[in-house]
């Protein structure tokens, strides 16, 4: 995988959460303070990346209009989509680190790392290898 | 007798996926692969080998000191965080039988603490490693490894 690849997978789940958690913070009063806090650092990430990308003079990946993330209809299948999505992030950074070197690698790692602590955010336990299968 | 290793058998090394053990048998792997006429792959980078070695050693030495503090107080949640470490242990092809570490402080809390510390250090060193290593392979095993320890260390902070 090439790095621009990496970075326009990593990209289209960057748009998932832009839209993933505004939607969470409306449904779920519980959860508007975390949901808030993910979609604003998401939404920063995003840019980042698409500016990244646009850098590779690489055209970036659209985002949706929305997307299936199952039912929603409880906080508990909420903090479960925030957790699949979160661990999906960090297997897309993941990927991006053996695909670049230097300051991206760099990058990559700072990004996976972030990830890898917003999946406990939502509620998953730690794991020993964040990001790999 | 040049470093390689044989890809595609039983005897192989696989740097992917946390199974990077077995380094040391590749000497004894090239005198198999020369009798039996398979052409061996280069290990990708000796420098890797370095860091691979230097990795496997933080982590014993890591997960010597988490065993030590939950030996000491038994009442901590430490047994899922064991799991982690001997995992990311045994995926490196390390072992804690020769790593002697210091008696965890008393206090339980200050125990918590020192651990912390040694994770978030070592998560640190691998981030290192990470930014440092030649194969991709072994770049997001180091990576991983990073993050992992990112999340016990918050996991510590947690039972504080």
């Amino acid at each position: 995988m090439t790095p621009t690849d990496a970075l326009q997978a990593w990209l289209a789940l960057e748009h998932e959460a832009v839209w993933l958690y505004p939607v969470l913070g409306a449904r779920f009063d519980d959860l508007v303070e975390r949901a808030t806090t993910s979609f604003e650092a998401h939404r920063d990430t995003r840019d980042a990346v698409l500016a990244r990308l646009r850098a590779l003079d690489a055209e970036p990946v659209s985002a949706q209009l929305s997307y299936d993330m199952g039912a929603l209809t409880t906080a508990a299948e909420a903090r479960a989509a925030a957790r699949t999505l979160e661990a999906g992030i960090t297997a897309a950074c993941l990927t991006l680190t053996g695909a670049t070197e230097d300051d991206a690698r760099a990058y990559a790692i700072r990004n996976l790392t972030k990830a890898a602590l917003a999946e406990m955010t939502w509620g998953a336990p730690p794991r020993a290898f964040p990001g790999l299968p | 007798m040049t470093r390689r290793v044989l890809l595609g058998t039983g005897a192989a090394v696989v740097v992917s996926a946390g199974a990077l053990a077995a380094a040391g048998l590749t000497h004894r792997l090239d005198d198999v692969a020369e009798a039996v006429g398979i052409e061996p792959t280069p290990l990708p980078d000796p420098e890797d080998s370095r860091i691979l070695r230097r990795a496997s050693k933080a982590t014993a030495a890591l997960l010597a000191s988490l065993e030590a503090t939950a030996a000491a107080h038994p009442d901590l949640a430490l047994a899922d965080l064991e799991v982690i470490g001997r995992e990311q242990l045994t995926a490196l092809g390390g072992t804690t039988a020769a790593t002697d570490v210091a008696a965890p402080p008393a206090d339980q809390g200050a125990a918590l603490t020192a651990l912390e510390d040694a994770y978030g250090l070592a998560a640190t060193q691998r981030a290192t490693d990470a930014g440092e290593a030649f194969s991709p392979a072994l770049v997001r095993v180091l990576a991983s490894m990073s993050a992992g320890h990112v999340q016990t260390a918050r996991q510590l902070r947690r039972l504080r």
